[in-house]
């Protein structure tokens, strides 16, 4: 019986190439980043009413562009070591929320400057912002979950959550564009919870999809 | 030492095998096969030893199916203990299985297991066949398992008296030939 299978099985071989793991995943990233980029345009500026460039030549433009890519950024390094079975790193995770705990504190203080003003913390958008951010960010976390089936995470619950961060960082990256506020205490609050609302999302699916 | 050839040659065959070699897969697949079994196997208890060949299955399947998951720059059976121990647990959880370890070496609590028994029953089994059947049967009905003389008799459709000699006759043999010296 199990040498039936081994028949079959070296039957099946198909030569991989070397990183094919890595291949994949950037492959599906760039897909997922170009279907993201495609909502600003299509969902936010037509449907939502957001014209393209509401902060344009503000520093907290920049700011925000940084900090989403930062997050983004720390989770396309957790995702290669989580998609495999031997690997784990967790790293990232932790310097993400660092990285969200000091962005609070920074804005904490910017807000006291500003003599703890509503505004500042609630700008106009700030109900509607974390879920924009998921909305932006979903084709991408769909796509990338999609192509992680092939692997094989020692833990499916951590590489979701990789993904959902990555996916969360760079949407939140593509809304910046479509987003008129400047605020410091906005985006650490706003932008923070909306990229760790994707996060867990794609833990939560990460968990039952990326099984194997 | 034993170990690090082990690894080399299992990671040089799936290398090849990622490269396209099937006839290189099919060795490693065999190979992996007589390694994987009694590795189930041992962590089953006895009454799961059954499900072992569909894991070293699972696993295999696994392997190919997920084989983009290996990274050519790290230890092949590293990569397979994953897999494995990854198939194992999933399989331990959907079928409800208690996994059980042997702790002998760990805590004095658990120094004493089933096994030790096991081994002797073996043992008993093994002296017992020395012995005609019925004298055999005898002796491990009343001496082992606790059952009067009379009932064991019975079974046997002999008079008690018959069972008592015969027994004693089974057991004075035996002490012949295991307990030589002492006599």
């Amino acid at each position: 019986m199990t040498d039936d299978l081994i028949d079959r099985l070296s039957a099946d071989l198909e030569p991989t190439p070397v990183n094919a793991l890595e291949k994949r995943l950037f492959l599906a990233i760039a897909t997922g980043l170009i279907a993201t980029v495609l909502v600003g345009p299509l969902v936010l500026d037509l449907l939502v009413g957001r014209p393209f460039g509401g902060a344009w030549g503000s520093s907290m433009f920049w700011g925000k562009l940084a900090y989403t890519i930062g997050l983004g950024g720390l989770g396309l390094i957790a995702i290669p070591a989580l998609s495999r079975p031997d690997r784990r790193r967790v790293w990232p995770f932790l310097l993400a929320g660092v990285t969200i705990l000091l962005a609070l504190a920074a804005g904490a203080l910017s807000w006291m400057q500003a003599d703890w003003a509503m505004p500042v913390l609630m700008g106009g958008t700030a109900l509607v912002c974390p879920w924009l951010i998921i909305l932006t960010a979903a084709p991408l976390l769909w796509i990338l979950l999609a192509a992680m089936r092939r692997f094989a995470p020692a833990s499916p619950t951590l590489a979701g959550l990789g993904a959902g961060l990555l996916a969360g960082g760079f949407g939140a990256a593509a809304y910046a564009f479509y987003c008129g506020e400047t605020s410091m205490m906005f985006m650490a609050v706003w932008y923070s919870l909306g990229i760790a609302l994707t996060a867990l999302l794609g833990a939560i699916i990460g968990r039952y999809l990326l099984r194997w | 030492m034993q170990a690090d050839a082990t690894e080399k040659r299992m990671r040089e065959l799936m290398l090849a095998a990622l490269d396209g070699d099937a006839a290189a897969y099919r060795r490693l697949l065999a190979e992996l096969t007589r390694y994987l079994r009694p590795w189930f196997a041992r962590r089953l208890s006895p009454s799961h030893a059954s499900h072992a060949e569909d894991l070293v299955q699972e696993t295999l399947l696994a392997l190919h199916s997920k084989r983009l998951t290996y990274d050519r720059s790290r230890p092949f059976t590293a990569w397979l203990h994953a897999v494995a121990h990854h198939k194992f647990v999933d399989h331990v959880r959907r079928h409800a299985i208690r996994p059980t370890v042997p702790l002998a070496d760990d805590a004095p609590i658990f120094a004493v297991d089933d096994s030790a028994h096991a081994a002797d029953r073996r043992d008993v089994d093994a002296v017992l066949t020395e012995v005609p059947e019925r004298t055999a049967d005898l002796i491990r009905q009343t001496r082992i398992e606790g059952a009067s003389v009379a009932e064991a008799a019975a079974r046997h459709g002999m008079s008690e008296t018959a069972a008592k000699v015969s027994i004693h006759r089974g057991l004075k043999s035996l002490m012949s030939k295991f307990a030589g010296s002492r006599k």
